[in-house]
């Protein structure tokens, strides 16, 4: 699948990968300090979720879901496109943990959360959901008929946000 | 890179990587009393949206050992087991009746956190030989999460610099019956290219 695929039905948000869906699609990631981004506009039903992996891509090449400051741009862009303009978006964040205990390689839980908050403020879009930080994976189920996120933590019960 | 020189580089870390499988085999087979051994099943390079796909480690909940070797020279060396599994290992290396309580004990996670270290250390210490540097991992950590979100974090180093990691895939056996085991080697891009040279220089 590709990053910024049009795929209707998919299974699971790879790194990098953004994942556009309309009701009643679904769409799940896993992911440790990683983050997923949904955005989701309550009236046409429609909506996208990203699995952001690094919070700027520095003229670095890759997929747009890869990077937080070219993932949002084009979200927005292309959820436009189908009718869901950035006033009426709902977005919501999860994600962003210390994994291995906050040691072992490159830890951009924080920076991830901090650069994604920042690029939605600059776009005027108040984040309405987070489920942030902690030391465990998490895995997110988004639902394009209620915009809801579902947030499984290991030996933790589910919270929807 | 092109196809040819891409299938030159992954045979030469497929050699360098099956020596040091080897050498993790015999002191896994040392410690588990000649039960358990190892083989390197495949050397390969994943696109990172297809990597829990690709590996076949998607939501499943594991229980892990993770092993870190930091600075340039470094990467992440996980040691997976499903929950029975790793406690079947746990029992049969503290001599104990399988334990099924929810929770593991400190003792089961130590006898696993102990195997990580034994399997890692051997193994890394095969590929510092090759490079003439020391390769010392952080102790062992003990987690259980799922397959896939500690995967990502152990590419996380490779993802900075490419959309694709390079990952060693080994496969475990008791008296010849597969185990549903796994050990990820993921190194820097640092260390696999001094690999790669130190090794084509002694071939």
């Amino acid at each position: 699948m590709n990053a910024a695929t049009l795929d209707r039905k998919p299974p699971t948000v790879g790194m990098s990968q953004i994942v556009f869906l309309e009701q009643p699609e679904t769409a799940h990631s896993v992911f440790g300090s990683c983050i997923a981004l949904t955005l989701f506009h309550a009236r046409m039903k429609l909506g996208a979720i990203a699995h952001i992996v690094l919070p700027r891509s520095s003229g670095r090449e890759g997929q747009p879901g890869k990077f937080a400051d070219t993932a949002i741009p084009y979200m927005l862009t292309q959820l436009t496109a189908r009718g869901a303009r950035g006033s009426g978006l709902v977005p919501k964040l999860c994600g962003g943990a210390s994994m291995f205990g906050g040691g072992g390689p490159i830890q951009i839980g924080e920076e991830n959360v901090t650069a994604v908050e920042a690029l939605l403020k600059e776009a005027r879009i108040p984040i309405v959901g987070r489920h942030l930080g902690g030391k465990k994976g998490r895995r997110v189920t988004f639902d394009c008929a209620t915009g809801d996120a579902t947030i499984e933590i290991v030996g933790q019960p589910a919270e929807v946000i | 890179m092109t196809q040819t020189t891409e299938d030159q580089k992954l045979a030469v870390l497929n050699q360098l990587f099956t020596s040091a499988t080897q050498n993790a085999s015999i002191a896994m087979s040392r410690w588990t009393s000649g039960q358990i051994t190892l083989s390197l099943d495949e050397v390969s390079e994943v696109q990172l949206d297809s990597l829990p796909t690709a590996l076949d480690i998607g939501d499943d909940l594991l229980t892990m050992v993770v092993l870190t070797l930091d600075g340039e020279m470094g990467g992440q060396l996980i040691l997976t087991f499903d929950d029975t599994n790793g406690r079947q290992l746990a029992a049969s290396l503290l001599n104990r009746d399988l334990n099924t309580e929810p929770e593991w004990s400190a003792l089961e996670q130590s006898a696993l956190m102990e195997t990580g270290n034994i399997l890692g250390c051997a193994y890394l210490r095969s590929l510092a030989e090759v490079i003439d540097t020391e390769l010392v991992p952080s102790p062992p950590y003990f987690v259980q999460d799922y397959g896939a979100s500690v995967l990502e974090q152990a590419v996380m180093t490779q993802a900075m610099v490419s959309d694709r990691a390079l990952i060693c895939r080994t496969s475990f056996r008791r008296q010849g019956e597969v185990l549903s085991w796994d050990v990820f080697f993921v190194p820097t891009e640092s260390l696999l290219t001094r690999l790669e040279n130190a090794f084509v220089a002694i071939q």
